[in-house]
């Protein structure tokens, strides 16, 4: 097994939330694969993506977790907020309701992670400017009361999405410089040491095993 | 005086007659002996008459004499005229040879030079005729050839190519005779010969074309490999009997292949591989097996079929024609597994067949690369493959079309297991396979991404606690499923993760029970609170109401099954289940270290603060543990 995928210093769990149909699979898809997703099925529980970035010289490898937006998957993915250190809140721009009900997905955010999460706002399909219900000043006075970040972004054209999941990580790394987050700490959803998943695993523990009995 | 000497002189004369031995006087002797033949009496008369007689006798001999010699002289005269005559023949022979000769001179000196005219030209006469033996067909060559002209088809043999060697060599032996200044001759035998050639090379070609077909047979084995030899230098013919081969062995292969399917062997035996038809499998594999082995042995012959020829740049060529030879079976076999494909089969068996099908294709790339074969493996693969997948999804939606609910003890559904039964089988299977790792990957992603969605949809209709002992009971089991096999790493990657954060949410459930049963929710909020005074005077901190807690603490701790949620014993994973326990319980431990240094801290005002809790954070760890 090669050590390529496993080459880095960071992991850092995001979560991509929001109401139904504003483009959360989308944009994961546009970040992992640099593609659009054109027919993207209704998501059930949580899909889950993974993509190495680099930050400052470091390696970073990002666990996204694409969250289901309907009401009823609600208890499923509100597992995964825990373990989060970035949260990506999506609206659409084009669909007002789906803004207004961001303050609900923000207190279910605050409630659920600790207080380093970074959370972003992303103003999704900004290509389709036509349509728009929801203007850029109203959203980013929103965040800017909030302590959010915000951008518009496409997960059809690719703008500013690279730069959400970036900018995000950027501000996570800051925060473990800052040493205002706690590496140690179970959920504060950063792992200094890549844990090999899978069958490695296990032989890490036997190894570990082994070890004690040396002792 | 004179007296004496008289004298003397006749004393010397008698002396010298007396001295004279008469006896050895021969002449005296002689003349005494013809004395005495006729002197025959002494007397008187006798003696006187002895002078005349001698004298008379002595002419008488003269006479004789005469005579004799007058004869003799006669004769001599007839002799010397004789020799007189013959000495004038001679002179006019002399003469005669002369003239002669000097006449002979202009003949001789002719017939030497007709000598040497004829000498050479017998030479020449030899040169040419070398010639025409080096430079000419001989007509036994061209009967050879050309056949009886009443006959159309003369067979060809091995002597034709020797033929055919000797035309060639002619041919650049011309260039010799160029050399040699015989320009005009070599330009007409050079004509003749590349007449001959292009003839007998027609000749062979339509021999070729009609019984290349027959390279299996031994006895034009060799024949078709010479002509094949001598083709290659007309590469538009080479080509051309190529492609008649082609066309013949397509034929004949595609018969073949239909005999193996529908007759089989000679007298059944093989039996026919559409006897076995029922069996996808197996009837696949026939197909596939027969091919297998009938394209090296047409490689085989068509390699017989060029074996004296120049092996460069034949090579695409021949590659070429083979797959030409193999197209004719492409039909057959396509039409059949495809319709193999469209009946709904066990996505097992269909699995099996992409991969004797991926088999077979290498094996027979090996053998003939390209053409319509390789493209028609191309397709099927991607058809079975294909057909393989859908299979399995249709497996796998037939199986989680009812969303169960989940069973009282929290472990995988039925139908969950029998998937992951499914998908454990597939990628033991697979991983035995070619292509394994895009294999596995894919029926992983086939069998596990709506199995997913399937779990989520059964968890999302339990409350919390039971979602998540849901969800790890069925993660534990896809876990343990896929961790037995290679390339499953992103699986397992994300299978850990969603563990990780259901076993959070089962903590802090847990925690919160711990909390709630522990009547510790209140003590919690005002240890966190540093507004009011001295703690023990809040109420709800007051000694009593700490002891009261620890006497619950220590009945929990007494009971340590009864403090954890029931749910939390339905965990299928010993490892899930301790890891909640243990963070659940350090959740606790956190609160109590918080109470303990509170109750410590004098600014608390609490008496007797060992009293109210007997144990040290340390301690209750330890218990814990």
């Amino acid at each position: 097994m090669s050590a390529g995928p496993y080459n880095y210093s960071y992991i850092f769990k995001y979560i991509i939330i929001g109401d139904m149909g504003v483009g959360k699979s989308c944009l994961l898809h546009q970040f992992t694969e640099k593609k659009f997703m054109a027919d993207c099925p209704h998501t059930i529980g949580v899909e889950f993506g993974t993509r190495i970035i680099e930050v400052s010289g470091q390696k970073i490898k990002l666990q996204i977790w694409d969250t289901a937006g309907q009401e009823r998957f609600r208890a499923v993915t509100r597992s995964y907020y825990r373990g989060a250190a970035g949260a990506l809140m999506v609206y659409d721009i084009t669909r007002r309701s789906t803004y207004n009900h961001l303050s609900s997905w923000l207190t279910d955010t605050r409630n659920l992670t600790n207080p380093s999460t970074v959370i972003f706002l992303i103003g999704n399909k900004c290509d389709l400017e036509g349509q728009r219900d929801v203007t850029y000043e109203e959203a980013s006075k929103f965040a800017e009361e909030n302590g959010l970040l915000f951008v518009e972004a496409s997960a059809k054209t690719g703008d500013n999405v690279e730069e959400a999941f970036l900018e995000t990580a950027k501000k996570i790394y800051q925060s473990i410089q800052d040493g205002r987050l706690d590496l140690n700490a179970a959920e504060s959803g950063v792992q200094h040491k890549p844990s090999q998943p899978g069958r490695t695993n296990l032989n890490g523990d036997q190894a570990g095993v082994k070890d004690n009995c040396a002792c | 005086m004179s007296d004496s000497t008289k004298q003397h002189v006749l004393s010397k004369r008698l002396n010298k007659i007396l001295e004279s031995r008469l006896e050895n006087d021969q002449d005296t002797i002689e003349a005494l002996r013809e004395l005495s033949s006729f002197y025959t009496e002494n007397t008187l008369q006798a003696r006187r008459n002895l002078r005349s007689q001698i004298e008379k006798r002595n002419l008488e001999i003269n006479r004789d004499f005469l005579t004799s010699f007058k004869a003799i002289k006669d004769s001599f005269e007839v002799v010397y005229n004789d020799i007189a005559d013959m000495n004038k023949s001679v002179l006019e022979m002399t003469q005669q040879l002369r003239n002669a000769k000097a006449q002979t001179k202009n003949l001789l000196q002719k017939t030497s030079a007709l000598q040497e005219e004829k000498s050479k030209v017998e030479f020449q006469q030899d040169l040419t005729k070398a010639v025409l033996l080096k430079f000419e067909l001989q007509p036994e060559d061209l009967k050879l050839l050309y056949g009886e002209p009443h006959r159309k088809d003369n067979p060809i043999t091995l002597e034709t190519f020797k033929i055919l060697d000797k035309i060639h060599e002619t041919h650049s032996n011309c260039t010799v005779l160029m050399q040699a200044g015989m320009q005009t001759l070599a330009l007409d035998i050079m004509e003749q010969m590349t007449l001959h050639q292009e003839r007998v090379l027609e000749i062979v070609y339509r021999w070729t074309l009609s019984h290349c077909r027959n390279i299996d047979n031994v006895e034009f084995q060799e024949i078709l490999a010479e002509a094949m030899r001598r083709l290659q230098e007309r590469i538009v013919l080479f080509k051309y009997v190529i492609d008649e081969y082609c066309v013949c062995r397509r034929s004949y292969l595609v018969g073949e292949f239909l005999n193996a399917l529908t007759k089989g062997g000679s007298s059944g035996n093989p039996a026919p591989i559409e006897m076995r038809a029922h069996d996808p499998q197996i009837y696949v594999t026939d197909m596939l097996v027969w091919i297998n082995r009938a394209i090296p042995v047409e490689k085989q012959n068509l390699k017989l079929l060029v074996k004296s020829c120049n092996q460069s740049g034949l090579e695409e060529l021949l590659n070429n024609a083979l797959a030409n030879i193999c197209e004719g079976v492409c039909q057959p076999l396509r039409i059949r597994v495809e319709k193999i494909l469209n009946v709904p089969t066990q996505p097992a068996t269909l699995y099996a067949i992409v991969n004797m099908l991926r088999f077979y294709k290498k094996c027979i790339n090996k053998v003939v690369s390209g053409g319509l074969l390789e493209e028609t493996f191309v397709a099927l693969l991607q058809k079975s493959e294909r057909t393989f997948i859908e299979t399995l999804q249709k497996q796998v939606n037939t199986l989680l079309v009812r969303v169960e609910t989940p069973p009282r003890d929290l472990s995988p559904t039925h139908a969950i297991l029998n998937l992951l039964a499914i998908l454990r089988d597939m990628l033991s299977t697979a991983s035995m396979s070619e292509g394994r790792e895009t294999d596995m990957v894919k029926i992983a992603g086939t069998v596990m991404e709506p199995l997913f969605k399937a779990v989520n949809e059964q968890a999302s209709r339990l409350p919390p606690t039971d979602m998540a002992v849901y969800l790890l009971n069925c993660m534990y089991s896809m876990y343990t499923c896929l961790s037995l096999h290679e390339f499953m790493e992103t699986r397992l990657e994300r299978l850990q993760a969603q563990s990780d954060a259901q076993i959070d949410t089962l903590t802090s459930e847990q925690a919160s029970s711990l909390v709630a049963n522990l009547s510790l929710g209140p003590i919690y909020t005002i240890l966190q609170d540093h507004s009011h005074g001295p703690l023990s005077g809040v109420p709800g901190m007051e000694p009593s109401n700490l002891r009261n807690f620890l006497s619950k603490l220590d009945n929990l701790l007494s009971q340590p099954d009864s403090i954890l949620l029931p749910q939390i014993n339905l965990l299928a994973s010993s490892k899930h289940k301790k890891a909640v326990q243990k963070r659940s319980f350090a959740v606790l431990l956190a609160i109590y270290k918080q109470l303990y240094e509170a109750v410590h801290n004098p600014e608390n005002l609490y008496e007797n603060p060992a009293e109210i809790l007997s144990k040290t954070p340390d301690e209750l760890s330890r218990i814990f543990e």
